[in-house]
């Protein structure tokens, strides 16, 4: 046998011997698989409903008034969410698209039983549950007649109900003053 | 009747308790049937989702979902599992930014951290990490916990955030030095062993009383 051949035979055994060790190592069969995982937020959502004490929904265009009228507006808000949240309401009047600031024109019979005043905004005292409905902010506006006088004719008076709510999950409050929340949105001047 | 209703209901009651139990959990599953990893339970947003339990969070949750590795491949291999994280999909970076997840793997009755950063990173699961090697029926697992800052704002409402993980199986022979694979079956041998010798006993007695009445 030549002395190349012996080479070659020396390097095959070797080959022969590693392949034989090295199987013991390798796997089988390898796979490699890809989950997507999904992480998904929430989200708070309510309705403000405006009816009369008909049960009707409140007339969009409005009602026309004279001076003394009292008129049946009944205002709550119903959760739209699976998460409870906090709720506050403002009550802005306003005459001919423009703001009222003389709000003496208007006279609500606010709930105060569930609804507590605090820097301009009414605030529910309790927690609004998921597909709940709150008890109403108030169920009739009064007219003042005594300030309501002719430079009022012919005007559009308006009363735009705002209403804003935080989570109360992970949010305490002190002394059960809902307005204690964190996150209640800050209102620009 | 009565017996029977009562049994169903049992029976319903049951399925109901387990299908709630496994449904909060995330399973890998390695099945040398099917030569993959099987993921579940899946969701509406991904079939292969396994964090049932980050659905709908809020500020200031903090949420754990325990997944189990699993290997259901036959006594005849056992495998080697490894994992990492490629990280957030770009249109869900910068909400799972705001999110921190860790990742811990049960270790000798011990958690040991195995990801420890915001939900959209790679971080320590950049590369491969070994979860083990498991024989047939040997299972890892994982607990995650995932972190919403309390002052997470209304920017970040009703979104979807998608993160991928990759699993690999290796699979390998059974070699002589391997401990003998778990078979699940638990019970008690030693009693079993008892219960026949007794029956056998018990059936060698009759058939001796048996002949010695032909007699």
């Amino acid at each position: 046998m030549g002395r190349s051949k012996l080479k070659i035979l020396i390097i095959a055994m070797v080959a022969i011997v590693m392949t034989f060790f090295s199987t013991n190592t390798l796997a089988y069969y390898q796979t490699v698989g890809k989950a997507t995982n999904v992480v998904t937020s929430g989200n708070i959502k309510f309705k403000i409903h405006e009816t009369t004490d008909q049960g009707t929904e409140f007339p969009t265009e409005g009602v026309y008034i004279t001076p003394g009228d009292i008129v049946s507006k009944e205002v709550t808000i119903e959760s739209l969410c699976e998460h409870p949240f906090y709720l506050r309401v403002k009550l802005i009047y306003g005459i001919d698209s423009a703001e009222l600031t003389a709000d003496d024109c208007f006279k609500l019979n606010i709930n105060s039983d569930y609804w507590e005043l605090h820097d301009g905004w009414y605030y529910y005292t309790g927690v609004v549950n998921a597909c709940e409905t709150t008890p109403k902010v108030f169920s009739h506006v009064e007219i003042v007649g005594s300030e309501v006088d002719n430079s009022f004719l012919g005007k559009a008076l308006t009363l735009t109900v705002k209403a804003e709510a935080v989570q109360s999950e992970n949010n305490p409050i002190t002394d059960a003053k809902t307005y204690t929340a964190l996150g209640w949105p800050t209102e620009v001047e | 009747m009565k017996r029977v209703i009562a049994l169903l209901f049992a029976l319903l009651m049951m399925a109901m308790l387990t299908l709630s139990a496994t449904a909060t959990q995330g399973n890998v599953v390695y099945d040398d049937g099917a030569k993959e990893c099987i993921f579940s339970p899946g969701s509406e947003y991904s079939p292969t989702d396994l964090f049932p339990n980050f659905k709908d969070v809020m500020p200031g949750d903090t949420l754990t979902q325990q997944i189990t590795v699993k290997n259901e491949a036959s006594n005849e291999v056992k495998i080697k599992i490894y994992m990492r994280s490629l990280g957030a999909h770009d249109d869900s970076v910068e909400f799972l930014s705001k999110l921190g997840l860790t990742v811990q793997k049960s270790e000798n009755n011990q958690m040991a951290y195995m990801f420890d950063a915001a939900a959209d990173e790679t971080a320590q699961l950049t590369d491969w990490v070994c979860l083990g090697t498991l024989y047939s029926g040997g299972e890892v697992n994982l607990d995650v916990k995932l972190t919403v800052p309390v002052d997470l704002d209304n920017n970040f409402q009703s979104l979807i955030g998608y993160l991928d993980w990759e699993f690999r199986i290796e699979e390998f022979p059974i070699e002589k030095d391997d401990p003998t694979p778990p078979t699940g079956d638990n019970s008690n041998i030693t009693l079993w062993i008892a219960v026949f010798g007794i029956s056998a006993a018990i059936i060698v007695v009759l058939l001796l009383f048996k002949r010695k009445e032909n007699n």
